[in-house]
Formats: structure tokens, C-alpha cells, sequence
């Protein structure tokens, strides 16, 4: 009698954990790995940002299976990042810039709204460079960020962006398909700008 | 103005000082008949720099330039047909030529950092080609220009900076508001001229 009650109390034991187990299968974060491991492939992609290629912040997990030679470790300068990116892009490569956190983005604005969201438009459609930028809104669990760190600008950025396509990664399900289209999407018209600013929950990372 | 050592000569500049001029004046022309409905910024006062410059510059050399482009443009090679049809057309300020890799920003340093993303491009794919960023004096003083410059120099990037100082910024001196100015790198083209025309326009009244 004691041994099956021992039994069921050990099966329960398992099944919780693997009920546990399943809850933790992160699923939100590999899947970036998985989309970040499927442009690593495309020959003409680039990736530019901090802590891409040294640990630092949760976007390093998410890169550091890349290729090394495809990364490129830039200095804290987040408007030149953003101005290099359209340059790069200007030469053929699609370049994958990465800021860590939404407020570190707004350090880019000017780049990214006066040029890269325009140059479609002031250039009659002679360039239509295409980027894929990621940011990530700082997450609050189990350690809150503060002020600083942990904002979500998406609806001012959707204010200030005509042309670059702005799309948030709620579900773990939705991030591949939003990469992949990021990557191959066609412009509609010579005004269309191929610009993707994707953005991710940083608490996502460690409970999806 | 002193050119770097290691820049060499590779073409014969056919436009003469005076064929600069009189472009201008036919776009002044332009300008003051009303029918031009977009700024006009208008170069007078340094060709004879330029056409020394532009000896040194490939016709598939990148050129980053500004609002104040039309001298730049003529020099590599964009048809002076075409871009008086820009002119006209309102688009002086937007003056960019995939064909002949003529890009311009009308934010202030604003094609500083493109210079430099297509600079890293050229150099990953082993290209001969070299890109030339000019820069206004209010620029040169900026931290954009700083961080660009250390960047290209630090990684060695086929970029050339050419400061064209006329110590205006729109018609703020830039000596007064900084108190001074910062000295030029060893590896920066720079001259001095006198703005032959107002910041936009003729000085003329027109009605539109």
C-alpha cells in the first residue's frame, strides 16, 4: 500500500514537472533563434548592433549562433548604426540592426524617420534599401529595468514611420513568419519602403 | 587645400569654372521666373576647389552631398539637362542618382553615417571604389561627423571627407556659435570659400 502511494506521488511529481517543463519550453526565444539562424543563411544579410557578438543583453542569446564573420560588433553610436544599416543596404546587403532596448532606439530616430522612412520617397523610388531592425521592450520580471529601460514607444513610432512597416511579436507563433516576410516582402509601388522595425517583449524571452 | 598622398588622379574634369557659373545662372533664371516651387540652393564661389577635387574621383565612386549639390552633381557626371529638370521640378534639396551613386541628405550630417555603411560594403566585397562625404563647416563640428570619422579612419574604410567651410549655417556663423573651430584631421580634404548666393534662392524677391 505504501509503495503505490509512493508511486502515484512520484507520477505526479513527473507529470507536474513536465507540465513545468512544457510552460518553460521558451519557445517565444527560440523561435527569434530560429528566424535569426534562417537569415544567417540568405547570403546577402549583415548583422549590425551592441552585444551581438559579445554577452551583454538578452538579444546576445539570440545572435550568438550566427555566423561570426556576419556579425558586427558596433561601438555605442545607435544614429550612425542606423545610418550605416541604409548604406550597407544601399550596396545590396540586408542588414539585421539590433538595439537591445526601445530607448536605445530612440537614440536613432533621426536616421530612421528622416532617411531611411523617406529615402523611397525622396528618391523616387531609385532606393528602396531593405532592413530589418530589431528592438525589444525591456522586460520587468523578475527584475524591473526601471524607466529607462523598460518602455514601449510603439505607438509614437507608428505615428512618426509613413513607410517602414512597424510590427510587434505578441505571440511566439507570429515571430518567423514576421522575419521571413521582413526578408522577402516586394514594394507595392516605388513609394513602398521594405524597412521592417520588429519589436519584441523582453519578458517574453523567459516565460513564452 | 591639401589632397591626402594617397589619392591619385583618375579622370580629366571636362566642366570649366565658367560652365559651373553660367549653370547657375541659368538656374537662378529658373528660380526667378516663379515657376520652380521647391528651394533652391544655388553653389557660386568654389569651383576651382571642386574641379581639382573631382580629378580624384571615379566616376563609380559614391558621392554623399547635401543640400547644396549642383556643383557635385555636374562633376560626376549627372547630366546638367537632368538635373536642371530636377531643379525645375522643385528638387534641388533631392538631388540623388542611383545611376551615378549621388545620394544627398538635407539634415544636417545626415549622409555622414550612410557614407560610412557603404564604405564598410565596398571594403566586405573588395571593391576598388571609394565614397566621398561632403561635409558643410556647422557639420564638421558636429559629434556625428567625430564619431564617422574615427569610425572609417579606425577601420581603414575607402572614405573621403571633404569639409567645404563658407562659416555659414543657413547665416549662423559657425565660428561664433562655437567660439572657435576644431582642427582639421590630416586625412580630411578642407577649403574656404565665399557663399556666392544666399543660403536658399537668389537674394532676388520672386512671385510665385
Amino acid at each position: 500500500m505504501v509503495d503505490k502511494l509512493t508511486k502515484q506521488k512520484e507520477d505526479m511529481q513527473k507529470f507536474q514537472e513536465a507540465e513545468m517543463l512544457k510552460h518553460l519550453d521558451l519557445k517565444y526565444k527560440n523561435e527569434i533563434i530560429r528566424s535569426m539562424e534562417w537569415l544567417d543563411k540568405k547570403e546577402d544579410t549583415i548583422f549590425i548592433g551592441q552585444a551581438i557578438k559579445y554577452s551583454g543583453n538578452a538579444m546576445y542569446n539570440t545572435t550568438k549562433t550566427v555566423s561570426d564573420d556576419k556579425r558586427i560588433e558596433v561601438p555605442v553610436f545607435e544614429d550612425v548604426q542606423m545610418g550605416m544599416a541604409m548604406g550597407m543596404a544601399f550596396e545590396g546587403f540586408v542588414p539585421i540592426t539590433c538595439y537591445p532596448r526601445f530607448d536605445f532606439l530612440i537614440c536613432a530616430t533621426n536616421q530612421l524617420v528622416n532617411h531611411l522612412d523617406k529615402i523611397s520617397i525622396i528618391s523616387e523610388g531609385q532606393f528602396q534599401p531593405r532592413v530589418i531592425i530589431r528592438t525589444s521592450i525591456g522586460s520587468r520580471i523578475p527584475l524591473d529595468a526601471g524607466e529607462q529601460h523598460t518602455q514601449d514607444h510603439t505607438q509614437a513610432y507608428r505615428n512618426l514611420l509613413k513607410r517602414v512597416d512597424v510590427v510587434v511579436l505578441d505571440e511566439s507563433d507570429d515571430i518567423f513568419p514576421a522575419f521571413k516576410h521582413a526578408y522577402e516582402r516586394q514594394p507595392k509601388s516605388k513609394y513602398d519602403s521594405l524597412v521592417t522595425l520588429i519589436i519584441e517583449w523582453g519578458d517574453h524571452y523567459n516565460a513564452k | 587645400m591639401k589632397i591626402p598622398k594617397y589619392l591619385e588622379k583618375v579622370k580629366e574634369v571636362n566642366w570649366t569654372k565658367e560652365q559651373l557659373v553660367q549653370f547657375e545662372l541659368d538656374a537662378k533664371e529658373e528660380w526667378e521666373s516663379g515657376s520652380v516651387l521647391g528651394p533652391v540652393h544655388l553653389s557660386k564661389g568654389n569651383e576651382e576647389q571642386l574641379i581639382e577635387i573631382f580629378q580624384y574621383v571615379h566616376p563609380d565612386d559614391w558621392i554623399f552631398s547635401t543640400w547644396r549639390n549642383h556643383f557635385h552633381a555636374l562633376l560626376h557626371g549627372i547630366s546638367p539637362d537632368w538635373l536642371m529638370d530636377e531643379i525645375k521640378r522643385g528638387r534641388s534639396m533631392k538631388v540623388i542618382n542611383k545611376k551615378h551613386n549621388f545620394v544627398i541628405s538635407a539634415i544636417v550630417g545626415g549622409g555622414f553615417s550612410h557614407s560610412v555603411g557603404v564604405a564598410m560594403a565596398l571594403k566586405r566585397k573588395g571593391s576598388k571604389r571609394r565614397v566621398w562625404c561632403f561635409v558643410g563647416d556647422m557639420a564638421f563640428e558636429t559629434g556625428e561627423f567625430h564619431l564617422c570619422h574615427k569610425y572609417a579612419k579606425n577601420f581603414d574604410l575607402p572614405l573621403q571627407f571633404v569639409v567645404e567651410d563658407n562659416n555659414l549655417s543657413t547665416n549662423t556663423p559657425t565660428d561664433v556659435t562655437w567660439g572657435t573651430k576644431q582642427e582639421v584631421p590630416e586625412d580630411v580634404i578642407y577649403y574656404e570659400y565665399e557663399r556666392g548666393y544666399p543660403h536658399h534662392g537668389s537674394g532676388n524677391w520672386v512671385l510665385f
